[in-house]
Formats: structure tokens, C-alpha cells, sequence
């Protein structure tokens, strides 16, 4: 890039002439990267007049980290990992998105079972919630409702706990992998469900009175921030975001994955667009979700929690000590990994934050030649400058908070 | 008749038989190959009249030692009729340069979503997207001046720091230059002229 392009980059215009020949003075302010209602590390560069912002330019890219670069060095089992730290608030489901792309590549779908599928299922809504759950915390303290963050917390602590029990660890559990899941369900697993599925109603309910029709939030919330149905479609939005503006579409509807087919849900529509809508649609989506858990809970099958085809998950530890040929392949498994044929995918699945999808290709070798992320929030971020422009400055924190990125998924 | 992956590739191939250079199905998925030119009218089309209304991603692939070098690919979703197609153009006959950047016409017209992912594809892949409102670098500094996801780009990066690090400058020869350095594109032009190293030297290459 050119000197001149980049020094114009920081120019500033601090007075412009309207259509109508007056002449307007205008201030640019600057809003984060380290700003606590952006969520991360978001920068918007706001010009404003008065309280209106005129124009609004988000600026990415500060937790870039080259996941999709890293990706193309790692094994197809490595890179897993990786798909953890992108959307941290529901690294599950972005394990469950990958694991299915690679699956695809494989062409191994027809070898998971129905208990990896409901137990996937299961781990994904489980994950929504707790994401939805940060998500309502935080989207409340920014806009001046404190208690609602702590009790979200609660909640989410025992999702946390429940995935503890099952993998070990909290967050980054890279707990679904392709050919099926890390280890086995414990036994205290159902129980630690069952704890959280019999409250957690009760709970939703609570955080309704709170704020579903509390006046001060219906003013904060109800017309600003609206989104067309038109433009949320023509720029890309996906997810709550583009239900909120009355779009039916649910991937796990329109091309189910995951046997998300066997499950009775509703997808929660709004019908303004505005941030209150996108806060509605949530909340019902926690609703839904539960009622996917409880299903995935009572109809959960026996079966083995991997694939048994020995050259994708490895075999178990008992035939490992015994037999010769077991723990060649294990070995091959951990030092090369699998080659899925040339070819490439692209699978779409629906995350906390909107459509989540990976495009992988194979050259046949043990490594993805490229693997690129649809990240969410990287497309809904783009309607933010529609969102807020001339609206008022107070009315950015509500609309970012509508939209819920996580900057790790926006800049990968 | 509801159109398909399948029907619309049918659909594509005889209303612009000039403009599809292949077409294929791997588990399932559709892709179609487009020649560049006709890039923006089979888009256009595809919008209008297939109802392809959602642009789900753009990017690229680099087939470093193939020529055309770049894959750029196009994931289409129509939400009226459920269907999903790829589109692909392959570009850059002759770009083995690391300066090179192949030429690509935007698709912002149609989908305005293309407007960050080309802009993605642009920092990232050095393709430039012609008729693109606001083409500049999204993720990576402004300053960079190279395209780490390029495959003749090492994973650990240059051996030397990147111009947002302090400029074009090896550490043996200006061992001043590091300790101050402000995140400024002026800070590029003063480092490297307190440094003699010369500006046509790629970043990275040891001095011949």
C-alpha cells in the first residue's frame, strides 16, 4: 500500500458540508480496542454530531492469531484445538462444526452413531445456553443492569462443571472430535443434566422478571438498533441476528446435521429487528435449547462412543496391550494421522452466534491443505455501521451487545 | 420446479455455456468453475433469478506450484429454497512474484456481505477484488506488506521483523532500531532510512 493511502486512512474530517450546502461540524471519537463494552477487543472509529453518529467504521483484527495458517501445520486431530480457541464462549460447538467437515472428508458420516449424535447434540445446546447465558450477563451490565450478570454466571458455572465432569476441563474441552467424542460419558454425567435441566426453567424465568418487561430495559432496547430483514440477509447476518429481523432459518432445520432431524424444537422469530427482538429470540432459543437437552437426555441410546474403523479413532487400551496390530495403528494414528482423500467441504452448522462454517481441503496428505472458518460474528459485525448509523451515541453499546461477538471468532 | 444445487448447476451451464470452465460433485457438494470475466453477470443471475441471496464466505486457496496459482471460492446459501452452492475462479497465470496480486472482479454489487470478506481474502491472499469500495487490509496492520496466508509464506514468518515491528531492518546490522518504534506508518519510512538496506529487498531474504 502507498504512504499517501495510509496517511489518508488517518486523516480526519472534522467538518462537512451537508447536501444542502450547511455546514456541519463533526468529532471523531475513538471507542476501544480496550473498551469494556465491546466485548474484546473491538475498535470503532464514530464520527460523530451531537449525540448522532454520522458514520461508523468497526476496525478488527487486534486478536488476530492465525488460526487458519496454524491450521495447515497441524494433523487433522491437532487442529482440533484450534477450533477451541476461535469462539471461546462455545468452543463445542465449533469443535462439533469441524468434526463434521472432517467427517464429511472422510466420508465417514454413515459410520456415527446414534449415541455420538445425541450425545453431540446434547454438549451443543448445553453450550448454547452457556453461551446465551454470557451473552444475557453481559449484554445486561453494559447496559446498566448489574445483577443479571451474576445470576448468568451461576448457571453457567454448572455448565462448566458439567463439561468438567465429562472431559477434565471447563472451557476448551475439544470434547467432540472427528470419528466421535474424547472418552465416554461418566456415570454422574446424566445426574450433574438432570441437576441443571430441573432449575434451569425456573432460572430463565427469573432473568424474564428481571428484564422482559422492565420499563428501563424496553427503552434501552426497543427500537434501537434495527436491522431489515432485507439487509440482514443481503449482508450476511446469520444466527439470532438474523431471526431477531423475522428470517426463518435455523440450519439445524433447513440442512440438519448431527441428527438434529430426531429433535422437536421451534425457532423463535422477532419482528421488528431491533435489539430487543435479538434479546427475545435468545431467550427463547434458551428455551428451546433445554427442550433439546431434555429430549437428547430421556431418548440418549447405548453404543460406543467412537467409531470403531480403526485408522480414524484409535482403538481401545485393552486391545492395545494384546494385539500387534492394535498398536501399530495407534501409533500410526498419533505420529501421521489420517489422509482423507483430495477434496474439499464446506459444512454449515448453527452456533450460539449464527451460521458457523468449515471449508476444508484435503490434498491427501495428513494435514489440512487449507482450512478456512465462516466465522459468525465476522459477518454480523458488518451490520453493526447499519445498525447505529444516526442513532445515538449511547445506543452503540446496546447494539453491539444485540449482535454478540466474540472477538476471537471475528479475527481468527 | 424447486430449484436445487444439482438444477442449478444445469440451470448455469445453459444460460452461460462460455462462462463455466468445469463443474463438480464431491460428497454431495456442487461446485462450479467459473472463468473470471463472467464472474459478476452468472453472480448477478444467480441472485435475481435463483434467489441465491445469502453470501455465506469468500476465500481463496493458493496451489503454489499450479498456474493459475489462487483458487477463489464462493459459498452461496439460498434461504427460499434451502440450497447450497460453491462457486470457484481460478486466477493468477504467471504470479509466482510474492509482489504479484492477480486481479478479480468484486462481487459487492450483489451481495454487499462480499464487502469484509473480499477485503479478508485481499489481506490475507494479495488477490485484488477491481470495483471493490473500500479494499484495504481488515486484519493483518495497515502497514504489512505481505500476505501470510500464502503458501510461500513461512508459519513462523520472516526472519526479519514485518515494518509494523520497525521496519525492513535486520537486527545485526541496526541494533538501535527495535527499542523505539511506534505503531505509526511513518516509523516504516524512518527506520529504514537510518538503516542502508536497500528498498527493493524483499522482507526476509538474506542480503546477497
Amino acid at each position: 500500500m502507498q504512504q499517501q493511502d495510509i496517511e489518508a486512512q488517518y486523516v480526519i474530517e472534522d467538518s462537512q458540508v451537508r447536501e444542502d450546502g450547511q455546514r456541519v461540524d463533526t468529532m471523531t471519537i475513538n471507542m476501544g480496542p480496550q473498551h469494556p463494552s465491546t466485548h474484546g477487543v473491538l475498535r470503532l472509529i464514530l464520527t460523530i454530531e451531537g449525540e448522532t453518529i454520522v458514520k461508523a467504521v468497526p476496525d478488527i483484527g487486534f486478536l488476530h492469531t492465525g488460526i487458519e495458517k496454524t491450521a495447515e501445520a497441524k494433523t487433522y486431530h491437532q487442529a482440533l484445538v484450534l477450533t477451541d480457541r476461535m469462539d471461546y464462549l462455545a468452543p463445542l460447538n465449533n469443535n462439533l462444526g469441524y468434526s463434521l467437515a472432517v467427517e464429511k472428508l472422510l466420508g465417514i458420516e454413515d459410520e456415527i452413531n446414534n449415541k455420538i449424535k445425541y450425545v453431540r447434540v446434547l454438549l451443543a445446546e448445553l453450550q448454547r445456553i452457556a453461551s446465551h447465558l454470557v451473552w444475557l450477563g453481559t449484554h445486561a451490565l453494559d447496559l446498566g443492569a448489574m445483577s443479571v450478570f451474576l445470576y448468568c454466571f451461576r448457571e453457567r458455572e454448572m455448565i462448566l462443571d458439567i463439561f468438567e465432569e465429562i472431559s477434565g476441563v471447563r472451557m476448551m474441552t475439544s470434547f467432540i472430535c472427528p470419528g466421535g467424542l474424547q472418552a465416554d460419558l461418566t456415570p454422574a454425567f446424566d445426574g450433574k443434566v438432570r441437576d441443571f435441566t430441573s432449575i434451569f426453567l425456573d432460572r430463565l424465568q427469573e432473568y424474564h422478571d428481571l428484564l422482559t418487561n422492565n420499563q428501563l430495559w424496553i427503552e434501552r432496547t426497543r427500537g434501537v438498533g434495527v436491522l431489515s430483514a432485507q439487509d440482514a440477509i443481503a449482508y450476511g447476518a446469520s444466527g439470532p441476528v438474523l431471526r431477531g429481523s423475522n428470517v426463518v432459518w435455523d440450519i439445524r432445520k433447513a440442512f440438519p446435521y448431527s441428527g438434529y432431524e430426531q429433535f422437536n424444537f421451534d425457532i423463535p422469530v422477532g419482528s421488528n429487528g431491533d435489539v430487543y427482538d435479538r434479546y427475545l429470540v435468545r431467550m427463547l432459543e434458551m428455551e428451546q435449547s433445554l427442550h433439546i437437552v431434555n429430549q437428547a437426555l430421556e431418548g440418549m441410546p447405548a453404543g460406543p462412543y467412537r467409531v470403531s474403523n480403526p485408522k480414524i479413532a484409535p482403538p481401545p487400551k485393552w486391545q492395545i496391550t494384546g494385539s500387534m496390530e492394535a498398536l501399530i495403528h495407534h501409533f500410526k494414528l498419533y505420529t501421521e494421522g489420517y489422509r482423507p482423500p483430495p477434496g474439499e467441504v464446506f459444512v454449515r452448522t448453527e452456533s450460539p452466534k449464527g451460521e458457523l462454517g468449515f471449508y476444508i481441503v484435503s490434498d491427501g496428505s495428513a494435514k489440512p491443505y487449507r482450512m478456512h472458518v465462516r466465522g459468525a460474528s465476522f459477518a454480523n459485525l458488518q451490520v453493526l455501521p447499519l445498525m447505529i448509523e444516526g442513532r445515538f451515541l449511547s445506543d452503540v453499546v446496546a447494539a453491539i451487545g444485540s449482535i454478540d461477538i466474540v472477538l476471537g471468532e471475528v479475527d481468527r | 420446479m424447486a430449484i436445487t444445487a444439482t438444477s442449478t448447476v444445469v440451470m448455469v451451464r445453459e444460460k452461460f455455456p462460455q462462462a463455466v470452465v468445469e463443474t463438480s460433485d464431491f460428497r454431495g457438494e456442487q461446485t462450479i468453475v467459473l472463468r473470471p470475466g463472467h464472474l459478476v453477470a452468472v453472480c448477478t443471475y444467480l441472485q435475481k433469478t435463483l434467489r441465491y441471496t445469502f453470501l455465506s464466505s469468500v476465500t481463496a486457496v493458493d496451489w503454489l506450484e499450479r498456474v493459475p496459482r489462487y483458487d477463489v471460492v464462493y459459498h452461496l446459501l439460498s434461504i427460499p429454497n434451502q440450497s447450497e452452492l460453491r462457486l470457484k475462479l481460478r486466477v493468477g497465470e504467471g504470479h509466482k512474484q510474492r509482489e504479484d496480486h492477480p486481479a478479480v472482479p468484486s462481487v459487492t454489487g450483489v451481495w454487499p456481505a462480499a464487502n469484509w470478506y473480499e477485503r479478508e481474502v485481499y489481506d490475507l491472499f494479495g488477490i485484488i477484488f477491481t470495483g471493490h469500495p473500500d479494499l484495504r487490509r481488515i486484519l493483518m496492520p495497515m502497514d504489512w506488506t505481505t500476505h501470510p496466508l500464502r503458501k510461500d509464506y513461512p508459519l513462523s514468518g520472516f526472519d526479519l521483523p514485518e515494518p509494523h515491528w520497525g521496519g525492513q531492518v535486520p537486527y545485526d546490522v541496526d541494533p538501535g532500531v527495535g527499542s523505539q518504534t511506534m505503531r505509526t506508518p511513518f516509523s516504516r519510512e524512518l527506520n529504514e532510512s537510518r538503516s542502508k538496506i536497500s528498498q527493493d529487498q524483499e522482507p526476509g531474504t538474506k542480503k546477497t
